[in-house]
């Protein structure tokens, strides 16, 4: 398996649902499809939802892993860029 | 230009709507807006476009605040007397200080119009105005306790061609907030783009009841002929 490199790298740790994900999103958009956001997070409600609202956004959760040599608590995510969606949502 | 971190955290809600993103959200601060008239609907719009992050808010409205101007929430008694424009400036930047609101001048160019006449004779000649200049707009029509928003993107069926009577109530501060918030939405999907359906529409609120219709041209109107692409002296 090809080790990857992450495209760009943010870190979260400092904020509360909802700019968590705002912020991890914003970065997605800035990378190219299939390319990997590395994300720093804090275990409890980022560690849970980011990757899933992620998932549920089109974007492939690579990795979720403890990261204690970046701080205690921290965890790290790797959220690979997914495809633009469609959305028609709007009336 | 990225958005700043005050800017993420004071749109973070509105980021997450389908559709939106960093780039619509870049979209509505550089978009210059005009919202001109002064019916009910002003402030209510002015409101809206302010919270939603519409970079530049100018206020065309030559009158004075007075007691019936009907928007309490926005201007108080110690308002009565200044300029209404003025004073709904102050209300704009009151509810998000990362957008700039004043009122508008001559010379100012707008890219964007919200019209929100107190009649719809004014509105009319308003939203013909912005049609020869090219520029979208989107018409507040307050009837009663609710009333129309219309859509115009540039090249859409005009106005004059998508009004249908109403109910021709006397207008009242709650149509004004109904319809105002109704018509800087349709604004604000004008300007992102955000959503794929026609966008030349009206949306009609009578009764509690909402109405959705593409808007069409009809027979012999101004805005099919050489007017239409601004092309009329």
């Amino acid at each position: 398996m090809t080790a990857r490199i992450p495209a760009a790298r943010i870190d979260i740790r400092a904020h509360a649902c909802p700019v968590t994900w705002v912020k991890a999103r914003i970065a997605l958009g800035r990378i190219a499809e299939g390319e990997v956001l590395e994300v720093l997070l804090v275990d409890g409600e980022p560690r849970e939802n980011v990757p899933r609202s992620a998932e549920e956004d089109g974007h492939r959760v690579v990795r979720l892993e403890p990261a204690p040599e970046e701080g205690a608590g921290t965890w790290r995510a790797w959220l690979e860029r997914g495809a633009p969606r469609e959305e028609r949502t709007w009336p | 230009m990225a958005l700043s971190e005050a800017e993420v955290a004071r749109y973070a809600r509105q980021l997450l709507l389908p559709g939106m993103g960093e780039g619509a959200q870049e979209t509505l601060r550089g978009a210059r807006v005009r919202v001109t008239g002064g019916g009910l609907a002003t402030a209510p719009a002015v409101y809206y476009l302010a919270a939603a992050g519409v970079g530049t808010i100018w206020i065309d409205d030559p009158d004075l605040v007075t007691p019936d101007t009907g928007a309490g929430f926005a201007l108080g008694r110690a308002d009565a007397g200044r300029p209404r424009a003025a004073a709904l400036a102050e209300f704009a930047r009151s509810a998000n200080a990362l957008v700039t609101a004043e009122p508008f001048r001559p010379g100012m160019r707008a890219t964007a119009l919200l019209i929100c006449g107190a009649t719809p004779d004014v509105s009319r000649a308003i939203a013909d105005e912005a049609r020869l200049l090219q520029l979208p707009h989107v018409v507040a029509d307050v009837d009663g306790q609710g009333g129309a928003a219309t859509a115009v993107p540039v090249g859409a069926p005009c106005y004059a061609c998508a009004t249908r009577p109403g109910l021709g109530a006397p207008p009242t501060a709650e149509g004004g907030a109904a319809v105002g918030a109704l018509a800087a939405l349709e604004l604000l999907l004008l300007l992102t783009s955000v959503s794929q359906e026609p966008r030349a529409r009206r949306v009609e609120v009578f009764r509690g009841t909402p109405l959705v219709r593409a808007t069409e041209r009809q027979p012999g109107c101004a805005c099919m002929g050489p007017s239409a692409a601004g092309l009329a002296p």
